[in-house]
């Protein structure tokens, strides 16, 4: 397969490139949660000639951007720039591939900074819940750990181990190339060969990704105590099949259905009918592995329990008894009406087609998505939902005032399994 | 019914159009052939800034109830209609205008030129729909500013800097005001702001303009112009000494935030307003990031900008700090990078960069149908003309380095700043 993912566009004097590789922060090493992010990073702080100060002079200069994107199954660096300024802008971005300088002080300072983010996180209540989601849903999956670090894995990630780290993950054999926008088919080419050669083949692993563990059995409540909250972050879910599978695919229409519209059940019941909360749905998220299925809402402190209630009571619902069979035609009508617009640019095509190479699916995946998804009975979906959705196994996560919240979980019969200090972790 | 062509202006390679209906509706097209999809919004020239004391947040509360009933299509049926064919649909609500987005497939285009002008003048507004939309606005007021402490900042901002202009009151409202919102008067609201002579539609993407201009009038032409009340300008006296407020906050990052009196949109010294500011906070070489995130590890975050307003905004220095480090540290070395800006004229490479920064934010915005929709409607609506996007764009190049001196030196002065802090609990001075 070829390298290279093209997508011409001439609607502005802009382009954009994606240089990615399949390996991500679940090839953290155990005690170094974090490394993959600070090595990509610490990366574009300082290549070749040029100290951080003139690394982020000449990509300013230029009008565009080189950032680096870390998820748990891929990296990449992405650069958008004038297309006068693409040569250039390509050259930044392999030197930051195959010579970044690595330095003990930006290393330092990067440490400290990605410890202030953990505040950052903190502050924020939806980052807060999600970070705790993430480690509770599955303990030990190779999803549950963060790619940003705790406060004591930062403390201990080494320089050396970095600038390891950093030539190990960005192999030039595994490396994908999107390109898109005001850009010629041969300029494209030659781009390619820069950013693979910028990153030569390594010829080994960085380490052991981690395994892929299973939703502990039952139910249990975190309740995550932060001060002075008048509105609750709940967060409830458990591991699903992955993306790409028959199961995935029988389950897109119920998760749509559920609460991934407007006019989903979740937002209709929680927001529209009652008020409880701003928003409410639901998402399966897509990787490499089975990831997933979460239900987000943030209702008001004083609704919060009844909310959690409603929503545990649908979600039973739904996953015994799947939807109807005109909520699968409007569901699937909606997902297959929806594609046009996640390829209406160039950009899009070209960063769609990426995400799926790197998930491992073909680049027209969703293309041919259509139709299986209106072969799909009423039958298949609740097969499918019976056998992956499972309410009675599930983590949940509210991040509230402990003091005002817990008696009332307490006299629901929804006491919490633990209550974490919001600051903890 | 009969259309009347005012203005036509090129970009991206092709044609925008302008037309206005009898009856006041401005139109503005700018059909793609190749673009597979359809960016239908309508832009209302109602927003904060026209409400009064006590019934702040109606405009966007407002926007709220538009997605409910009409005589004709039942409660929810606007948003089912809409997601049936793939499509979205979303608004906002700011200071100047409210507007409605709609993406669908071309072929669905003449269903939401039903859709759009029957809520235009044959919206339901009763109790049950109010009191549920009331309570989601509550929530989200709660969501964005009481449970968030940027939000709280911003907006205590406002409260601080303007004393007679509407721009000091939030868009999404007081939760006083909320709360007490009557159905009479949201009613009244509708009726005064929600006409054809108030609402310019914008259509970018697969279409044929002709058959636009028809389905256009075709249902909007039996609507009648309203009598939109002019309001008059309100000019927020000068501001002459430093304003200040501190407040205490569950968090360990403090944060401090600075409004300088600035200029509006229209006004000749945006662009170069525009331009120092980017000088400042614009990428990791900026003075700003350089000096408190880099050099001193104050901050975590610094921000920069001079919102695009109708009427005089406040140029805005944000920053989050560092667990430990106080405001006065932060706004220690602000006023040393901007007293800097005042005393010494930037160098060449540093102009070339930010004119360079501002030209890749605008062909950004232009890249999608939404984004050129959303272009051409705020212009218009702000500034009366959506042409005025490329003559600001066009202007960023002719900025000196003396016309951002000239600025820096008249708005960042001391007495021309409000200031808001926000400490740690147990940490407030």
């Amino acid at each position: 397969m070829s390298k290279l993912i093209f997508e011409h566009g001439e609607t502005t004097p802009l382009c954009s490139f994606t240089a990615a590789v399949p390996r991500g922060a679940v090839y953290d090493p155990d005690q170094l949660e974090g490394l993959t992010r600070h090595a990509a990073e610490l990366a574009c702080r300082g290549a070749g000639d040029l100290d951080r100060e003139k690394l982020d002079a000449a990509i300013d200069f230029l009008g565009g951007s080189i950032d680096v994107e870390v998820d748990r199954d891929w990296i990449a660096l992405s650069a958008t720039c004038l297309a006068r300024n693409l040569d250039r802008t390509a050259e930044l971005a392999c030197s930051i591939l195959a010579d970044p300088r690595f330095e003990a002080s930006e290393h330092e300072a990067l440490i400290r900074e990605s410890l202030s983010d953990l505040d950052d996180v903190r502050d924020d209540d939806s980052s807060l819940a999600d970070r705790h989601f993430q480690r509770l849903v599955a303990p030990g999956h190779r999803y549950g750990r963060t790619t940003l670090g705790t406060d004591q894995s930062l403390e201990r990630l080494p320089l050396e181990r970095a600038r390891t780290h950093h030539r190990l993950l960005w192999d030039g054999s595994q490396m994908i190339v999107g390109v898109a926008g005001a850009v010629s088919q041969s300029r494209a080419d030659r781009l390619v060969d820069q950013l693979t050669s910028a990153a030569s083949a390594k010829g080994e692993q960085p380490g052991e990704p981690l395994p892929i563990t299973p939703t502990p059995a039952g139910r249990r409540i975190y309740l995550i105590d932060k001060p002075e909250r008048s509105q609750c972050q709940l967060v409830l879910g458990h591991v699903a099949p992955r993306y790409g599978t028959p199961d995935y695919t029988a389950l897109m229409p119920l998760e749509t259905t559920f609460g991934g519209m407007f006019t989903s059940r979740l937002m209709q019941q929680v927001r529209v009918e009652r008020g409880w909360s701003y928003g409410a749905g639901c998402r399966m998220m897509r990787a490499r592995s089975p990831y997933w299925f979460r239900i987000v809402t943030a209702p008001t402190r004083e609704v919060a329990v009844p909310a959690l209630s409603l929503i545990l009571d649908m979600y039973r619902d739904i996953a015994s008894n799947g939807i109807a069979a005109d909520e699968l035609e409007f569901a699937v009508g909606h997902i297959t009406g929806s594609l046009p617009f996640m390829r209406a640019t160039a950009r899009q095509r070209m960063r769609l087609a990426l995400r799926h190479r790197l998930l491992d699916l073909p680049d027209d995946f969703p293309l041919g998505l259509g139709a299986e998804l209106e072969a799909l009975d009423t039958d298949t979906v609740t097969r499918a939902a019976r056998q992956c959705l499972t309410p009675d196994d599930l983590c949940i996560v509210m991040v509230a005032t402990a003091d005002e919240v817990v008696p009332e979980l307490e006299r629901a019969g929804l006491a919490p399994t633990e209550i974490i200090p919001y600051d903890s972790y | 019914m009969s259309w009347t062509f005012e203005v036509s202006h090129s970009a991206c390679g092709l044609d925008i159009r302008r037309h206005r209906l009898h009856n006041g509706l401005g139109l503005i097209v700018m059909a793609d052939p190749h673009a597979p999809v359809v960016s239908y919004q309508t832009w209302y020239g109602v927003g904060s800034r026209h409400e009064q004391a006590g019934q702040t947040g109606m405009a966007h509360l407002f926007e709220h109830l538009m997605f409910n009933r009409t005589e004709k299509h039942g409660r929810g049926q606007f948003d089912r209609i809409i997601e049936r064919t793939g499509g979205d649909n979303n608004a906002a609500t700011w200071v100047d205008w409210t507007y409605y987005r709609d993406s669908v497939p071309p072929r669905d285009l003449a269903t939401v030129v039903e859709l759009e002008a029957d809520r235009m003048a044959n919206l339901v507004l009763e109790s049950p729909e109010l009191e549920s939309e009331r309570e989601v606005v509550a929530n989200e007021r709660m969501q964005r500013v009481d449970d968030d402490i940027d939000g709280f900042a911003d907006e205590e901002l406002g409260r601080l800097a303007y004393t007679i202009h509407p721009y000091r009151w939030p868009t999404i409202g007081w939760m006083e005001d909320i709360r007490s919102m009557t159905l009479d008067q949201v009613r009244s609201f509708y009726r005064t702001y929600y006409a054809p002579n108030n609402a310019t539609v914008v259509v970018v993407g697969g279409v044929d303009e002709a058959a636009v201009l028809d389905l256009v009038a075709s249902h909007y032409g039996s609507l009648d112009a309203a009598d939109i009340p002019v309001h008059p300008t309100i000019t927020e006296p000068a501001q002459t000494e430093e304003r200040r407020r501190s407040f205490a906050k569950p968090t360990p990052s403090p944060r401090y935030l600075a409004g300088f009196r600035g200029v509006a949109l229209g006004h000749p010294d945006w662009p170069a307003l525009s331009l120092a500011c980017a000088i400042l906070g614009a990428g990791q070489s900026s003075r700003l990031y350089r000096r408190l995130v880099v050099e001193s590890e104050i901050a975590i975050h610094v921000h920069c900008d001079v919102p695009q307003f109708r009427d005089p905004a406040l140029i805005r220095i944000s920053t989050q700090l560092r667990r430990g480090h106080r405001p006065d540290q932060a706004e220690a070395e602000i006023d040393s990078v901007l007293a800097q800006l005042q005393g010494e004229l930037i160098s060449e490479e540093e102009l070339t960069k930010v004119r360079n920064v501002a030209e890749t934010d605008f062909w950004s915005e232009l890249e999608g149908c939404d984004g050129r929709a959303e272009s051409l409607g705020h212009f218009q609506t702000t500034l009366g003309d959506f042409r005025r996007l490329f003559e600001i764009a066009d202007s960023l190049s002719r900025v000196s380095r003396e016309d951002i001196q000239r600025v820096a030196r008249a708005h960042f002065g001391r007495h021309n700043r409000s200031v808001i802090e926000i400490l740690p609990d147990g940490d407030e001075e």
